[in-house]
């Protein structure tokens, strides 16, 4: 009876404790997101009558959603900018540059500190100093460094613009998954090298069959969390292309936030960020699930 | 005690003075320093005449991202008392929004809106009969092409019949010179211009040239719209425009402000502005001569006829739930006046809609304008309705579909009308 009422109290106390973040979770967070899903089922917009008088449409908003090309455009260009950047990119630099740093070589301080560099930089001015590198055809940057080195140039962001946000995106992402990929691998025991080194294993031997096994639990992680938040990603593409051209650029975000900042539909926009949210929490729970990351 | 009191009270005075002080400060909304720079001398005579505080208040440009902020304040009710309309196609979808303040009456009353040209006032009134906004200059827009260019290489410059005399110029100039032969702005990044400085142009003179019905519906499924699409999809087709620029963030940069300039573009739809702002005397990259070496055509129609394209220039409106609104009302006339429009005509190129303006000598120097604004009144315009804002984007959409040669001009006509509709709803469309 005592160990009861010590628990209840016990329970009372943690709820106190937490509440200092349960509330603004429930009022910034949960309270959006059931309000997001109530939106995209009205008419509602920034101009028109509809903004006026706005109305329950129930389904509608997921159904004109789901005939949209440019809705699975940019869906498909999300998949490859993800893929591209946040799995590929980041993560190889990223964990050679970790790598790299373990074996403390020479000037490793200041290429640890040379690769966190771009993460300093805000979204937005990180886009616009890129714009001033690859836009305008031989006016930019990149193509006058290839002028004066008699290379062919390019129009980059009108030739290939998936592949150079892609690769932005990577430039600016590969400081995070260094720091931390660096603390998964100072976290594989050192005994354990030793004695695959006594027992006469290489290093390709030693990479592929303890340090790689060893990290999973952190790769997986990674890759959740930079999966999730390249997702998201809106400031950086938005400041170098605003999704073209031509809509080959228009990531999730940039589409939702095309339709409901730009063509001024509330509720439609909305839509397409609850299929964002369902598809990063669908995402999400995979991984977790499949991979048992402890998170 | 007593003290305390005493410093409540004067805490809960100096509350109310400031509160009284904030009354009667008038915020105003506007973008672009050339636009900030026109209407700074506009808020010092409001602040003299009626004695307030004007604080000019810089939105994004852009128009799209300055509509955006725009219409997101006035959603939330935190809007500035005054200020200015981009695209005039979005005035119907505002009043219906109940954003916009009815300005009929006080304009009525305003010995000064008797000289303005008819086209501005008719521009001005609203689909439901009432006028919401103040109409005090216009955009008078026509096809501007390169006669330098053309001469030299012995290419007509007389006014082009029809569409396919058009066509045929813009065919021989690609042939003769190299350079593109026309531009029609198109496609979702140029926002409210491919409709506004592109669709506009060609479907005022095709066999359907009004797309808004009398009961107020949108008319889009006409063979004149087929039509102006035929005549974008033959333009790119036959690499007459530049397509790769106007698939980019700013579409406008490198046609208006580097091919044409260089000759590289000949000719493109343009407003009385580019005789001062694009490439005149406010432009970073202007072209010696600009009025000699740049001659105009009127749009000319599909089979005959010419057009002058007229359209409100960024008109100025009171936020229907400003703080100050008969304040606001009174700094609207003063918008209006023939100080403000002759002001803004200098540093932008919009016509003025006054015609007080031809006896002063500050709007007679501004010699590329004067003929253009004693020819204001012939301009045509499109009906507006409600939801034009949607028509607007989906042209932008349907001429996008065109410049990536994903469809042909029937299938950029159902993506408009879909577009419509869905946005809309089927009823709001014929």
């Amino acid at each position: 009876m005592a160990f009861d009422a010590f628990q209840k109290r016990r329970e009372r106390q943690l709820l106190r404790l937490l509440l200092p973040a349960l509330i603004p979770l429930a009022v910034l967070i949960i309270y959006p997101a059931l309000y997001s899903v109530y939106l995209s089922m009205t008419n509602e917009a920034l101009t028109g009558l509809a903004a006026a008088k706005p109305r329950f449409v129930g389904a509608a908003n997921y159904f004109r959603l789901f005939s949209d090309a440019r809705f699975w455009n940019s869906l498909f260009v999300t998949f490859v900018f993800v893929v591209g950047s946040a799995i590929i990119g980041q993560f190889v630099i990223g964990f050679i540059a970790a790598l790299a740093l373990k074996r403390k070589i020479v000037g490793g301080s200041v290429f640890g500190a040379a690769i966190l560099l771009p993460n300093a930089a805000p979204e937005v001015v990180a886009g616009f100093m890129w714009i001033s590198m690859l836009a305008g055809g031989d006016h930019a940057t990149l193509s006058k460094i290839l002028i004066a080195l008699g290379l062919p140039w390019a129009d980059w962001l009108q030739t290939f613009p998936l592949f150079m946000v892609t690769m932005v995106n990577t430039w600016r992402g590969i400081g995070t998954a260094m720091i931390l990929l660096t603390a998964g691998l100072s976290a594989v025991p050192t005994e354990v090298y030793e004695a695959a080194r006594m027992d006469g294993a290489n290093p390709r031997q030693m990479f592929m069959r303890i340090t790689l096994p060893l990290m999973a639990p952190t790769i997986f992680l990674y890759m959740l969390i930079s999966t999730v938040s390249t997702i998201s990603v809106f400031g950086l593409v938005y400041a170098l292309t605003r999704g073209g051209p031509g809509g080959k650029t228009e990531v999730i975000s940039v589409y939702i936030y095309n339709q409901s900042f730009t063509n001024f539909q509330l509720g439609y926009g909305a839509a397409g960020a609850v299929v964002a949210l369902v598809v990063s929490l669908a995402l999400g729970i995979a991984y977790v699930r499949s991979l048992k990351v402890e998170v | 005690m007593n003290r305390l009191i005493a410093g409540g009270l004067a805490a809960i005075a100096m509350s109310l003075l400031a509160g009284t002080a904030n009354a009667e400060t008038l915020r105003v909304a506007l973008h672009g320093q050339a636009g900030i720079d026109a209407f700074t001398p506009t808020a010092e005579r409001m602040e003299k005449e009626l004695g307030v505080t004007v604080e000019i208040v810089e939105y994004p440009a852009p128009d799209k991202d300055y509509m955006t902020k725009l219409l997101t304040e006035l959603a939330a009710g935190n809007a500035p008392d005054l200020f200015s309309i981009p695209g005039a196609s979005d005035v119907a979808d505002m009043v219906a929004a109940g954003y916009l303040a009815p300005v009929g009456a006080e304009l009525a009353a305003w010995p000064g809106y008797k000289d303005f040209v008819d086209v501005a006032k008719q521009l001005a009134v609203s689909p439901d009969g009432e006028t919401y906004v103040m109409p005090y200059i216009l955009g008078i827009q026509q096809i501007y092409f390169r006669r330098d260019l053309l001469e030299k290489a012995g290419i007509s410059t007389e006014q082009p019949k029809s569409w396919a005399d058009l066509l045929d110029r813009a065919k021989e100039i690609k042939a003769k010179t190299g350079a593109y032969g026309l531009l029609f702005p198109a496609g979702t990044s140029w926002g409210g211009g491919a409709f506004a400085e592109g669709f506009s142009h060609l479907i005022i003179g095709s066999s359907t040239p009004q797309i808004v019905t009398d009961d107020g519906k949108f008319d889009l499924s006409g063979k004149g719209v087929l039509d102006v699409f035929q005549f974008y999809k033959d333009l790119i087709d036959n690499d007459l425009m530049p397509v790769d620029p106007l698939l980019g963030p700013e579409p406008w940069v490198i046609p208006k402000y580097e091919m044409f300039p260089k000759g590289e573009l000949a000719a493109t739809t343009c407003g009385s502005w580019c005789y001062i702002f694009d490439w005149g005397r406010e432009s970073k990259n202007p072209i010696p001569n600009v009025t000699t070496v740049v001659g105009t055509w009127a749009d000319p129609g599909q089979e005959s006829g010419e057009f002058v394209l007229a359209g409100l220039g960024a008109p100025w409106a009171v936020n229907a739930k400003s703080a100050n609104l008969e304040l606001a009302k009174k700094a609207l006339l003063e918008t209006g006046s023939v100080d403000n429009q002759i002001e803004t005509a200098a540093r932008i190129g919009n016509i003025p809609s006054s015609n007080a303006v031809q006896a002063d000598p500050r709007f007679q120097a501004l010699t590329e304008l004067v003929p253009i604004q004693a020819a204001a009144n012939h301009g045509t315009y499109l009906k507006q309705a409600t939801g034009m804002s949607a028509v607007s984007e989906g042209v932008a959409r349907a001429t996008e579909a065109l410049l990536r040669k994903e469809t042909a001009a029937a299938g950029a006509q159902a993506i408009l009308v879909d577009y419509v509709k869905q946005t809309l709803g089927d009823e709001a469309v014929k």
